[in-house]
């Protein structure tokens, strides 16, 4: 399991993944709202969304896993 | 009798090692014969400057200097192969440690051999490339040793001010190996081979009982992105020797030489038609400022630096009308572009080289700001910002400025702003200049009407729009004079291109163009 992270401290605005969505790396798969700019949270790696760790509005700090991406389920 | 005349004292010594050439060759073959590298590692001391250099161009100094004799008569090699040779025909004085040798530990006599290259190259003006292979100080040498070490550094620093110095890191280095590049201007990681730590697992283990592997402490993953103690990390030493080919046709020999121009070449054609609609209209909507880059600059050979480590500020060399510059710009789709600590010391050091060089710095904004809060402040970003202010305010080659979208705030003052020197500075036609973003603004300057009235959306957007015209559009600040000129984005290398020939003429003495 990797987990999609944070890359700066913000506000969850907007998750654009759900569980069981198949994601590529680079994918956005949330959105962050930080310094009045939507900062795409990004998977690093491609795979299955197994897990979503946030809800909407919720205060993330840089580093904090996002959405967890289970590569193993890669088709 | 004099003691030029003391019969035949030589017949002794001819019986023993016959006429002087078999005596030279000898000596020769001892002192370069080649011992096999160990571990990763593919070349010899030699074999690495040799490669890094022109074909045949390397001359080696002092190559039968020894740092002493073993029991059974033979030398043991000073432990580094020190000497000069040229990078695209343009002289650069190497230093290699010879990992062969006791690891490539510095002892007293290599660290002599060391400062010997660096103060030819200090004296005479060339460019040092050291390519570090070492444990660090050689333990039996002692004080010697430290006292040596000590010496390079303080070369080192000297060096700062008179030529560029590129450190490669091709094997495991320790202490004093490490401590050197650190002083060094650029440094260039192989991966899997180079580490750079204090001291390695061994000592860590025992000094605190961490248990962790080179790679952990040291490696070049953990340097080139999340410490910023290395610059460029590559996959093998031919790389290594290529990017620092690379980077040095982008600088001068010294301070005050010549800049490297070559021929002008147009901005990628493709680029320059996007540019026009490249950056979203909406200022929260990300963009990549490296397709911006393209549109401005001469579509020929860049390097970026530190391009994992605080990637919301891109630093790069590169050529606009053939000359070199160094480039800064805020990439907002990293981090929104912001401005944090890491961001501000990976720009400031930029800026710093390019001033200490004489490179003109071009610097892109779009910024939202710097980062606030508790993590940001304990790390210092108060300090560290003001690295920046610094280095742009110090900085005195040519800055060009260019505001494409936004730039709020200090770290509108930050990123190479008229009040900090900026020769000539531009803003594009849809940009914003302001204390704060209109949102931010309208919150706190009309906090009252906002809490009273019965739509607050509403009525905070209709705020923010005229806050918009009235405060933030780059007319204000052209009307001002504070920003020469409002622009195109279209328009913008020409502008760029015409000042950079204006500000450096009679600084470069152009052989290109």
């Amino acid at each position: 399991m990797i987990s999609a992270r944070a890359e700066i401290v913000g506000n969850i605005w907007k998750i654009t993944s759900r569980v069981g969505d198949e994601v590529a790396a680079g994918d956005t798969v949330a959105v962050l709202e930080s310094m009045k700019m939507e900062i795409p949270v990004v998977a690093p790696v491609g795979g299955h969304v197994s897990q979503i760790l946030v809800e909407l509005n919720q205060i993330v700090q840089e580093g904090d896993a996002v959405v967890e991406i289970d590569e193993t389920a890669s088709a | 009798m004099s003691q030029f005349d003391a019969g035949t004292p030589t017949d002794t010594l001819t019986a023993q090692s016959a006429d002087p050439r078999s005596l030279l060759t000898q000596q020769r073959d001892g002192r370069f014969a080649r011992i096999e590298p160990k571990g990763k590692r593919v070349h010899t001391a030699r074999e690495r400057a040799e490669l890094l250099l022109d074909d045949g161009s390397f001359v080696e100094m002092t190559p039968l200097r020894t740092a002493g004799t073993r029991p059974d008569g033979t030398s043991t090699s000073s432990g580094v192969v020190a000497g000069w040779g040229t990078t695209d025909g343009s002289p650069v004085v190497v230093i290699s440690h010879d990992a062969a040798v006791a690891s490539g530990a510095i002892g007293a006599v290599m660290a002599e051999a060391i400062m010997k290259a660096q103060r030819f190259a200090i004296d005479r003006g060339h460019p040092i490339v050291y390519i570090n292979d070492s444990g660090g100080a050689r333990v039996p040498d002692g004080i010697f040793a430290l006292h040596g070490c000590g010496g390079i550094f303080a070369l080192n620093v000297k060096a700062q001010k008179r030529v560029p110095q590129i450190s490669l890191i091709l094997g495991p280095c320790a202490g004093a190996a490490a401590y050197s590049p650190a002083l060094t201007d650029w440094t260039v990681m192989v991966k899997g081979q180079g580490q750079m730590f204090l001291t390695g697992p061994d000592i860590v283990k025992a000094a605190t009982g961490e248990d962790a592997t080179a790679e952990e402490i040291g490696g070049s993953q953990l340097h080139s992105v999340t410490s910023g103690v290395a610059h460029l990390e590559v996959n093998s030493e031919i790389e290594a020797f290529d990017a620092t080919r690379l980077l040095l046709s982008f600088l001068p020999e010294n301070k005050g030489a010549p800049q490297r121009r070559q021929g002008p070449m147009p901005a990628n054609p493709f680029a320059v038609e996007k540019l026009p609609t490249l950056v979203p209209e909406k200022s929260s909507v990300v963009f990549d400022m490296n397709a911006l880059l393209d549109g401005v600059l001469d579509n020929g050979a860049r390097l970026e630096l530190m391009p994992e480590h605080a990637p919301s500020i891109l630093t790069l060399f590169g050529r606009l009308d053939g000359h070199p510059v160094g480039v800064v710009a805020n990439q907002p789709a990293s981090r929104g572009g912001i401005l944090d600590s890491k961001a501000s010391v990976k720009l400031a050091r930029f800026v710093e080289f390019c001033g200490r060089f004489d490179l003109p710095v071009l610097t892109f904004v779009d910024v939202p700001g710097f980062l606030p809060g508790t993590v940001e402040e304990s790390r210092g970003v108060i300090t560290h910002g003001a690295k920046v202010l610094k280095a742009y305010a110090e900085t005195e080659s040519p800055k060009l400025t260019v505001i494409v979208r936004k730039a709020f705030g200090g770290a509108y003052i930050a990123m190479g702003a008229a009040s900090l020197g900026a020769d000539v500075n531009w803003a594009w036609s849809g940009s914003e200049i302001a204390v704060m973003g209109p949102g931010g603004a309208v919150a706190l300057l009309n906090r009252r009407e906002l809490a009273a009235s019965d739509e607050p959306e509403k009525l905070r957007d209709e705020l923010a729009a005229k806050y918009r015209e009235e405060v933030a559009r780059p007319y204000v600040a052209a009307e001002a004079g504070i920003v020469d000129d409002v622009i195109h984005p279209e328009e913008t290398r020409d502008r760029m291109v015409a000042a950079l020939r204006m500000l450096s003429s009679g600084t470069s003495t152009s052989s290109g163009a």
